[in-house]
């Protein structure tokens, strides 16, 4: 199937009504999580996999999708009207958002970021489009010492790039990929860490530790903090024109972040948060008027917001083509595919065309239905950060018992829960990150049984990982990763 | 004396869980050999790289100044109370009782002092709670004690 033959053939099975509910709920609930601070992406996209046991794999996987980049969308709002993140991927995007809320502006840059998001969206399917294609194509060369390299390179990249403590980030992953040998031995049938637990035999439950990590912890870490968010003032449809000059830097500035997110989004390791401040430092480099940034400069509004969405769509290549998550969103995303017994992979596009193209149609929908719904309907958002905290939270919890609790009606899953939310908030206090944990966790069993694959195949030689020229390449990757945090630790513990 | 005790702790427990994995991994399971891996193999060898990974945290630890960091004993404490309540009541507590208990408890670290908003909101949840799981979702749970 050609791109266009597909993108019409996802037309039509995203247009379905059953579909196309999931779709606007998505975004929409997506946007709402996004501009409030304190719940993010990741926890409301934990919170509904056990609604997805009710859904066909397709509308679950549109729906999840829609929470993500709709919450890209909501994210800049509460960036730029009160200096908070509503997502860590709009964070660069307080750096002017603000001030230009501030003068009196946040209407103009809330239509920047609006319009930005969507540029950046649309050119981040026709680059899915492009690479998926190729990719897939590409992947049936691919070995399992190839696979086995490829995720360990992702499981580093994503700890040690721009990481303050790679070793921290390094340990969360290793934990998690220990949490994901719990259970069943799929090889030997052995059961192993499950302590005579026979809730333990399929595994660490996804649904619970998600919940757990993101859910309760984000909720127990937030309920002082975002009680203290400030009454944004009103915003009319006419605050949002900008002037015809201002008008003139927005394609740019979003066509070059586009360009940067959809590359690194690809990526494995490398997501939406890296892409937006390197789009940031990237205009700020090349503008005529560098010290506008940081006061209020269009272009530092635009860069990042379409780096970011670009970035979340193309982020979908590895995960789609070669079932490889590159950061823990992604993971999610996989996770539920697997509740659903699909496993992405490079034959994904030949055997599964409906979820394929079906998902890339959506995005163009979700995406035009969150330009078209958000600029007028700005004002709602705005007064949604009217919204205490503790009016949520609550109901946050109780749903996080009641999801859990309906995945197989056991109340284990509920103290699992607890427990995991305990450690979840213990981890963020020390400032360990439970997302790798996460990541980890998915890619656990992938790795194990792709290196057993691959060391079988060798006959226990280990030379197998350097002799293919695909792997080596991923090997030699991750040994100058970790050879660089290493020489960036040592620097820092001993200032020249 | 200044040490960073986030860190310190923290890179200490993952290295006893690391060496935990290694000693758990060598007694109970078959480690087989590198072609053919037994069910231990992987999981000690990551228990040695988390071991490894927990001093290489906790040493440098024990030389450098942490930052303070607030504990919310308080919101940790309600939050995590409210779901055992949830929990161990689900099945035999009924529904309704115990999401409005479960409300009420979780609702005490919120700021807001005052008490209508709390009966208010633990109502709304558990009339929510019924339409969507009960109704809606079909969940076999009673809504009252039996």
């Amino acid at each position: 199937m050609s791109g266009w033959e597909g993108f019409l053939h996802g037309l039509s099975v995203a247009l379905q009504p059953e579909v196309l509910i999931y779709c606007v709920f998505g975004v929409v609930l997506g946007t709402f999580v996004g501009v409030l601070p304190g719940i993010g992406a990741m926890a409301t996209i934990s919170l509904l996999l056990p609604i997805t046991y009710y859904l066909s794999p397709e509308a679950a996987l549109i729906m999840l999708a829609g929470v993500y980049y709709g919450s890209q969308y909501g994210g800049a709002v509460a960036s730029i009207l009160l200096r908070l993140p509503g997502t860590p991927q709009s964070a660069v995007t307080t750096l002017d958002g603000y001030p230009l809320a501030q003068q009196g502006r946040a209407g103009v840059a809330l239509f920047t970021s609006m319009t930005s998001s969507f540029l950046g969206s649309f050119f981040g399917i026709c680059v899915l489009i492009v690479l998926s294609g190729f990719l897939s194509r590409a992947a049936t060369a691919f070995g399992a010492a190839d696979y086995a390299a490829m995720m360990i390179l992702g499981l580093v990249a994503a700890s040690t790039i721009g990481a303050k403590h790679p070793a921290k980030g390094l340990a969360m992953v290793v934990l998690g990929l220990i949490l994901g040998c719990v259970g069943t031995d799929v090889n030997s049938g052995a059961q192993r860490f499950t302590f005579g637990q026979a809730e333990l035999m399929d595994g660490v439950n996804l649904v619970a530790l998600a919940m757990g990590l993101f859910g309760v912890a984000e909720v127990i870490a937030n309920i002082q903090v975002a009680e203290r968010t400030g009454v944004p003032r009103r915003i009319a449809m006419r605050d949002l024109l900008p002037r015809r000059e201002e008008l003139k830097r927005i394609p740019f500035p979003a066509l070059r972040g586009a360009s940067l997110g959809s590359f690194f989004g690809a990526l494995p390791g490398t997501g939406s948060t890296i892409s937006s401040f390197l789009a940031y430092a990237t205009e700020r480099r090349i503008s005529r008027h560098p010290e506008k940034f940081g006061n209020g400069a269009v272009e530092g509004v635009a860069g990042p917001e379409a780096a970011n969405n670009a970035a979340a769509i193309s982020a979908f290549v590895p995960t789609l083509t070669l079932g490889i998550p590159g950061d823990p969103i992604m993971a999610l995303m996989l996770g539920a595919l697997v509740i659903h017994g699909v496993q992405p992979g490079p034959l994904m596009l030949e055997a599964r065309p409906d979820m394929f193209w079906g998902l890339i149609a959506s995005f163009g929908i979700g995406n035009l239905l969150l330009l078209i719904l958000n600029l007028p309907l700005i004002g709602i958002w705005v007064s949604m950060l009217r919204i205490p905290f503790r009016w949520l939270y609550p109901a946050i919890l109780i749903f996080v018992c009641l999801g859990v609790y309906s995945v197989r009606g056991a109340p284990f899953d509920i103290f699992a829960v607890a427990l995991i939310g305990a450690i979840g908030y213990a981890l963020s206090l020390a400032r360990f990150n439970p997302a790798l944990l996460l990541l980890g966790f998915v890619l656990g069993p992938l790795i194990e049984t792709n290196l057993r694959r691959a060391l079988l195949i060798s006959r226990g030689d280990p030379m197998i990982f350097l002799e293919r020229p695909i792997s080596a390449a991923f090997v030699a990757a991750i040994a100058a990763l970790i050879l660089v945090s290493v020489v960036q630790s040592l620097r820092r513990v001993r200032p020249a | 004396m200044k040490r960073d005790i986030p860190d310190l702790a923290g890179g200490a427990i993952l290295a006893a869980i690391g060496l935990f994995i290694v000693i758990y991994a060598a007694v109970h399971y078959d480690m087989g050999s590198v072609r053919r891996m037994g069910p231990g193999f992987f999981p000690a060898m990551l228990g040695g790289v988390l071991a490894v990974l927990g001093l290489v945290i906790a040493v440098p630890a024990w030389m450098r100044a942490g930052q303070e960091t607030p504990i919310a004993w308080k919101d940790a404490l309600a939050v995590l109370v409210a779901l055992l309540v949830f929990a161990a009541g689900v099945e035999r507590g009924g529904l309704v009782p115990v999401t409005v208990a479960t409300v009420l408890i979780a609702s005490i670290a919120a700021p807001d002092r005052r008490l209508g908003w709390r009966v208010l909101l633990a109502v709304v949840v558990t009339l929510l709670s019924v339409l969507v799981f009960h109704y809606g979702l079909r969940m076999t749970v009673p809504l009252w004690p039996s």
